[in-house]
């Protein structure tokens, strides 16, 4: 109980963070309050519906993207260990966020409006791009390990973390991160040419915990790099609980800064690469690292 | 009363503006657009996800009853503000200010209440892969961010994919051509000066970055190109601009993601090698070449605008090209070449209603 609640206020705390690190690079010199203006202004906004809209469905949808953050959020290790410890773990985590998949086009095709439409078409092609690259990632990650829990994989960087010597398989990891959170260059299903897709017309409560659990899933994927790439809690000096934060941090800053720097990739490109470059990119990967591990 | 008061008035001093531009109306959008940057107020994309709606200009009869039919989806507490396209700065900053103050003022909470008018839904037909899909008609804009003032684009779209497309015009009252501007004094027979042209026309070719930038999904890179305009039209910092540019338009001249999610877009009917990249390079090459002669104090005496000859109407031209290049297009695709063409239906006089 004492872990569950350790998890919510850690990922909370890190979408806040997220939040008004986007804000300031948004706003240079200010900005840094806009995100909790932005909590009280969607907390006093009235909700509007649309006409034919699917309330369950929607509601649904906005929910789920947060429970589904916070549920693939459980496994991972808390410093030395998750909420909950499973033997399938990383297997666990992978199920939770493709979620977000059903979260998205839930809202987007309940609320019965043109954009948030488009943004959910946008999302389910992203998905197809994403996942297997995703997933192969993550298989790699498994296979150096030998095992499918989060403790053995953070184990198992003892010498060496995997992130050096499954440069690839992490790369990919990154990508897909950005993909999975439906952030920077991977916006496109929320992205401004279309109103900002899904949510575009969600507004109050429905808005603002739909933008929450966007950032709790930015968050659980960023932490994610820590065990799977990063040695988990393993560091000098501090307790591993601080290196785990600090590494999440460092990569959640990264996956916040891309948004700002880099444009949004359209979603017919970016299948091409998936498919044509991530993949067999992957495949390789887990070739080597199943050769090294024999 | 007393905690959601208080919220009220915290939330109220970021309120997410969204802004609505009448032809005509480009010069209080520019001021307005330069006013919030000041304040960081950071712009809503949706009418739902906005406390304040702000029209720049005057609509006339259909951008007018698109803007209220807008107005009465933007959720409580929201608030209206209307800008004349002639506002002087002071009443710009002055009109956020009251909206503030109004905002700020406590209320009850709202009721579930606004629907809004449904999408026709067309009629099945085959797709580009053969299959039997439903048909939507959708117009795009007036009320789109990062749209030209005044445009809509009558779509019949499949999925996300445009399948046939018309271009409509919801004008606006007044018939100020802001980016014009010099060139029609000049013609006129009035003083203008080359240094005042070419800071126009640089300040343009920044804008028109700017809102492809934005439709690009590269923020950064579109603030950039939003406050060198803005110093450059209304702060007057020249130094500063021509210290900031050369390195903006390196970054974006070697962005290699821009090249990817632009290539092979085009920018003309004739599909002319480099597209909608060349586009991008032509913007900022004279731009650079337009800060060179902010200080030519000799007159004006040729009539080339930013779009094109201004007697000429260019823009005209790209309306008439434009449902032939978005026709067959994703949506993605018809925002960023709608963005390359950037027509600017200020030219277009007597535009009324479509």
């Amino acid at each position: 109980m004492g872990e569950a609640l350790v998890l919510l206020g850690a990922v909370g705390t890190l979408a806040l963070c997220a939040a008004v690190f986007d804000a300031v690079l948004a706003v240079p010199g200010g900005g840094a309050g806009e995100p909790l203006r932005r909590v009280a202004r969607l907390l006093l906004q009235q909700r509007r519906r649309t006409r034919l809209a699917d309330t369950l469905l929607v509601r649904t949808g906005v929910c789920g993207l947060l429970a589904v953050a916070v549920l693939a959020g459980a496994v991972l290790p808390l410093g030395e260990r998750p909420v909950a410890e499973m033997a399938v773990g990383v297997v666990w985590f992978n199920a939770m966020e493709v979620g977000a998949w059903g979260a998205l086009w839930l809202v987007g095709w309940g609320v019965n409006s043109v954009y948030p439409l488009v943004g959910g078409y946008r999302f389910v092609a992203q998905g197809l791009a994403y996942e297997l690259p995703h997933m192969f990632a993550l298989i790699t990650v498994a296979l150096g390990a030998g095992s499918l829990r989060f403790a053995d994989v953070v184990a198992a960087q003892r010498g060496l973390w995997f992130a050096v010597w499954m440069p690839v398989a992490f790369a990919v990891y990154l990508v897909s991160a950005v993909a999975m959170a439906f952030w920077g260059p991977m916006d496109g299903p929320v992205s401004d040419d279309i109103c900002g897709g899904v949510p575009a017309e969600l507004s109050g409560p429905d808005r603002l915990v739909f933008q929450a659990g966007r950032y709790a899933l930015l968050v659980v994927v960023a932490a994610a790099a820590v065990p799977l790439f990063l040695g988990g809690g393993a560091g000098p000096l501090l307790p591993p609980w601080l290196w785990t934060a600090l590494k999440t941090v460092a990569v959640l800053a990264l996956l916040v800064w891309s948004g700002r720097v880099l444009p949004t990739v359209r979603m017919d490109l970016f299948t091409r690469l998936s498919w044509l470059v991530l993949i067999p990119a992957t495949l390789l990967q887990l070739l080597v690292v199943s050769v090294v591990v024999l | 009363m007393g905690l959601s008061g208080w919220l009220a008035g915290f939330a109220a001093a970021c309120p997410r503006p969204m802004v609505v531009t009448a032809p005509h109306g480009t010069r209080s959008r520019l001021l307005v657009e330069a006013e919030l940057s000041r304040r960081g107020w950071r712009h809503a994309h949706a009418p739902s996800g906005t406390g304040l709606l702000v029209v720049c200009g005057t609509p006339a009869d259909a951008l007018s009853r698109a803007v209220e039919m807008v107005w009465t989806t933007v959720p409580a507490p929201g608030e209206l503000v209307r800008l004349r396209g002639d506002a002087p700065p002071e009443r710009v900053a002055a009109a956020l200010d009251e909206a503030v103050v109004r905002l700020a003022r406590p209320r009850s909470p709202g009721t579930d209440t606004g629907e809004r008018t449904d999408v026709p839904m067309a009629d099945r037909g085959p797709d580009r892969d053969g299959l039997t899909l439903d048909r939507l008609r959708v117009p795009l804009g007036p009320v789109l961010p990062d749209w030209p003032a005044g445009l809509v684009v009558e779509t019949v779209l499949q999925g996300d994919v445009i399948q046939r497309a018309r271009v409509e015009v919801a004008g606006g009252l007044g018939g100020e051509r802001f980016w014009d501007a010099p060139w029609l004094a000049a013609l006129e027979g009035r003083e203008v000066t080359r240094g005042e042209a070419a800071r126009r026309l640089a300040a343009s070719h920044l804008d028109s970055l700017g809102r492809l930038l934005a439709v690009a999904g590269w923020p950064g890179a579109s603030a950039r190109a939003r406050r060198l305009r803005d110093r450059l039209l209304w702060e007057r910092q020249d130094q500063w601009v021509r210290r900031d540019f050369p390195g903006f338009a390196r970054a974006v001249r070697r962005s290699r993601t821009l090249k990817w999610v632009l290539r092979d877009l085009p920018a003309a009917r004739d599909p002319a090698p480099g597209g909608l990249v060349r586009r991008v390079g032509t913007w900022l090459d004279r731009t650079g070449l337009a800060l060179r002669d902010l200080d030519d104090g000799r007159p004006l005496d040729d009539d080339e605008g930013p779009r094109g000859p201004v007697g000429g109407e260019p823009s005209r031209g790209l309306l008439a090209v434009l449902p032939e290049l978005v026709t067959g297009a994703d949506l993605a695709a018809a925002r960023l070449v709608v963005a390359g063409l950037d027509p600017d239906l200020d030219q277009l006089r007597g535009a009324r209603d479509g």
